[in-house]
């Protein structure tokens, strides 16, 4: 592998894919192809991880959130060594005659070429969009260039429950939240059905009117200690209560049922016997919630949350999200107290 | 004084995240007359089972089922399993989901005819709300005829059911009155029972993802705006062209025709929704006075204008793809000398200072070349032709905006063909909303359901707007009613009669192919 790869070269390469992509086209009869972008999404990932998993969750990606992909994979080396090669995606939508196509770029790099990546993704962002970067392991996103070259992204997703010590990474990242940068953590996005279905509960004016009693949040989970979905919920409960004039603690119960590191259920307890109760079992992927309102219960089905579904949604929010960022500070708080 | 102000605020969810997830219903009952017809078995039910598969119905919501046919809940809830599993559109069937939802679902039998039916309802409401804590909030469907309309509203209001401990709204299909007398008579009857602030015409065309896109188009954007009048606009065509026929309608059609059943109402507020004024706010009321005051600024045509600026149809027996098409009198249940106008087309002025001397066609028919709804806005051309014979033949910009079935937008413009010389040529800029956006749409019915339970009635139809449309509409079918035209006038599978083309003609446009 080379030490250097050239910008311009790849800008050249993904200009001659799109006429290569015209030519085909025409010779086929097709009626063209659409060139789609959005954002740069770029995404690292080590070495080690099957490339077609994180190939296939770009491909879901693109029909909705169509970008430049530059996915860069690292392996763990001393060596400066970087490579490249450009590709292309392309779609035909149902019932239509026309492709859409975007553009990837895969970069192959080692950890010792990473103070030199800046430098080589940020020619290749797509001018005026926004740039998101996706660090996919806890080593990459631990490595000292690390923080030099998530500066080129509007955006920096991860998914802290990946990392092994909670407490630490919510500290880290509430850190890096401070100084301004936009966040978005995939153990935040696992928490959006739970949180929709609690905010639907209180959509009840006589629910709402009783927000005040609640005394007790218990938050249920597998393993020995809380992830970092549990911090982050249970911070953003206590804050929503707040606002509501109630002042509760927080309790946290180990489910044996559920697989370490997974949320299983909430509680919120008040006087004159207010329960509301969300848990969720898993049978594989699929993931049926259990509401109970007082006497009332539904059962809905989770949507199953790949990569995909995550990343869509953090994808859909390029900017700042205030709710997330008094939620981690909240989380940092509870697992700082909590050690 | 404080104290008191504050105990009367409205009080907030404080859960809610807008960024993450849309707000949901409150808790409520939501009464179906003519639970078992089509509407309900196609539309209403799988639209609700929908919202309640994406998590947005509260745990205390329920329906309740009504209809002539003596039914027991049990029944009831499989006869809709079967419908919402046969007719959901892109979105699986999930067996747990349905168990769940199947327990909000209840029945009784009644006729609209007779007082008892409202005052079992309202005893059957009352067990609904211990039972499922739906907090007194009501929303009533009227599926049904709308010649019963009037009765199931006096019925509701004669059981106290129009008020009560939580909010009370009556949801109600087109059409609204056949003229502008009875929908006026309509809203009368209504108004007895219910404010109009609580009454909601659905208009399923306004519910679509892609008309309620077109303001996000137009007054979410900066470019656009400042061309959307008289100074660049040359002419506005709106086609909503379907290419089946009547489809075992004919006796209800019949007695519509296309004028009524399309233009009075869909074609309208789409109209509307194209040249309405920037609204100060979204809320629903500014966004409805907005497009109210479009509605009365067109022009209302004269007798002796209408067949100059208005087109009927009838569709002839045609051979389409080698099978042969019935004509409309062909159909089952149609005259052999019905003067039902299966095509209308309408050239409509909007006397106001953007649009003074804009025409706006519009047309609609069954028995189209292909099922297409679009809205093209034909901007004026160059006022030099720099680039001589090579853009001679150079078509004006055109802003094309497809409701259906490939939603999205168009924008055609020229450009230099490639090579030597300086030749043009037409090109288009697509943006495709359903690949752009891979998320599957909610259906028309699962918005406007939302937006009835959350009392948002921007996607619904004032009275006031109801009757604008009518007084627009009334003078043609005046004058169509007192003709005897000579139909049919186009064949199946034909883009409708020539003197559709004609009406275009006099004013110097061509009618443009979707």
């Amino acid at each position: 592998m080379s030490a250097t790869i050239q910008p311009e070269k790849i800008l050249r390469e993904l200009s001659d894919l799109w006429v290569t992509l015209g030519k085909d086209a025409d010779h086929s009869q097709e009626s063209g192809v659409l060139r789609a972008c959005s954002m740069t999404l770029v995404t690292l990932v080590e070495e080690s991880e099957d490339p077609t998993d994180v190939w296939s969750t770009m491909a879901e990606l693109m029909p909705e959130h169509p970008s430049r992909a530059i996915v860069i994979r690292f392996r763990t080396s001393t060596e400066r060594e970087l490579a490249s090669r450009v590709f292309s995606q392309c779609w035909m939508p149902f019932g239509h005659r026309r492709q859409i196509c975007c553009e990837q770029i895969e970069i192959m790099a080692s950890d010792a070429s990473l103070p030199d990546l800046a430098a080589v993704v940020l020619p290749l962002a797509v001018a005026d969009l926004p740039v998101m970067l996706w660090c996919r392991g806890a080593r990459l996103f631990s490595l000292p260039d690390f923080p030099q070259l998530s500066k080129i992204a509007h955006k920096l997703i991860f998914d802290s429950a990946a990392f092994p010590d909670p407490g630490a990474v919510l500290a880290r990242i509430g850190e890096r939240s401070r100084s301004g940068r936009i966040l978005g953590d995939l153990a935040w996005t696992r928490l959006t059905r739970w949180r929709g279905l609690v905010s639907q509960i209180f959509e009840s004016r006589k629910y709402l009117a009783r927000l005040p009693e609640i005394a007790e949040i218990r938050v249920g989970f597998g393993g020995a200690a809380p992830p970092t979905g549990a911090y982050y919920l249970a911070a953003w409960l206590l804050e929503c209560l707040e606002k509501a004039g109630a002042r509760a603690r927080v309790s946290w119960t180990a489910a044996p049922d559920a697989p370490a590191g997974h949320l299983a259920r909430i509680e919120l307890l008040g006087g004159q016997a207010l329960r509301v109760s969300i848990g969720v079992t898993r049978d594989g992927e699929h993931q049926t919630a259990l509401v109970q309102v007082d006497s009332l219960s539904n059962r809905m089905v989770f949507p199953p949350d790949t990569d995909y579904m995550l990343l869509r949604e953090e994808l859909s929010i390029p900017n700042l999200d205030p709710v997330y960022d008094r939620a981690l500070a909240g989380a940092a708080r509870l697992a700082l107290a909590g050690n | 004084m404080a104290h008191a102000i504050l105990k009367e605020m409205p009080l907030e969810n404080p859960f809610q995240d807008p960024l993450r997830f849309e707000r949901r219903i409150p808790e409520c009952a939501v009464v179906i007359f003519g639970a078992n017809g089509d509407l309900t078995k196609r539309k209403l039910l799988p639209a609700l089972y929908r919202l309640a598969y994406e998590r947005r119905l509260a745990p205390g919501f329920a329906v309740l089922g009504i209809s002539r046919t003596a039914m027991t809940d049990d029944q009831f809830r499989e006869n809709m399993a079967d419908s919402v599993a046969k007719f959901l559109e892109d979105s699986p069937f999930d067996k747990d989901v349905w168990s769940g939802f199947a327990q909000s679902l209840y029945y009784m039998a009644g006729d609209i005819a007779d007082t008892a039916t409202f005052s079992n309802l309202a005893a059957r409401l009352k067990q609904i709300e211990e039972c499922r804590h739906t907090a007194g909030n009501v929303l009533f469907y009227l599926s049904t005829q709308p010649s019963q309309y009037a009765a199931a509203a006096k019925g509701i209001g004669a059981a106290g059911l129009a008020k009560g401990n939580g909010w009370r709204r009556i949801v109600i299909e087109k059409p609204f009155g056949h003229d502008l007398a009875s929908a006026r008579e309509l809203s009368e009857q209504l108004h007895e029972v219910f404010r109009e602030s609580d009454v909601y015409r659905i208009d399923h065309y306004l519910g679509k993802e892609t008309v309620q896109n077109i303001l996000a188009f137009r007054f979410g954007n900066g470019i656009f705006e400042p061309l959307w009048n008289r100074r660049y606009v040359n002419n506005v065509q709106i086609t909503a062209a379907e290419s089946i026929g009547v489809e075992g309608r004919g006796g209800y059609y019949q007695e519509a025709g296309a004028l009524r059943d399309m233009i009075q109402n869909h074609l309208l507020q789409v109209t509307a929704t194209i040249a309405m004024e920037p609204s100060a706010t979204f809320q629903p009321d500014s966004v409805r006075d907005e497009r109210s005051k479009l509605l009365r600024s067109i022009r209302v045509m004269k007798p002796d204008e209408v067949l100059e600026n208005s087109v009927p149809g009838q569709y002839g027996p045609a051979r389409i793809g080698g099978a042969d098409v019935p004509g409309f009198r062909e159909e089952p249940g149609v005259d052999p000398q019905s003067q039902t106008n299966t095509y209308a087309a309408a050239t409509f002025f909007v006397d106001n200072w953007r649009w003074a001397g804009v025409p706006f066609y519009i047309r609609t028919g069954k028995r189209l070349p292909k099922r297409v709804t679009e809205i093209a806005i034909q901007f004026n051309s160059a006022p030099h032709a720099v680039f001589g014979e090579n853009g001679a033949d150079a078509t004006p910009n055109l802003l094309i905006l497809r409701i259906q079935p490939e939603e999205g937008i168009s924008l055609r413009f020229l450009s230099k063909r490639p090579g030597a010389g300086m030749k043009l040529r037409p090109v288009s800029m697509d943006f495709n909303y359903g690949s752009s956006f891979g998320e599957r749409s909610p259906t028309a019915y699962e918005t406007l359901l939302l937006d009835a339970m959350i009392g948002d009635a921007t996607l619904y139809t004032r009275q006031d707007m109801v009757e604008a449309s009518w007084t627009a509409v009334e003078p043609i079918l005046n004058v169509w009613q007192n003709q005897k035209f000579d139909f049919p006038n186009y064949a199946a599978g034909t883009w409708g009669p020539m003197d559709a083309d004609k009406m275009l003609a006099r004013h110097g446009h061509t009618w443009r192919q979707p």
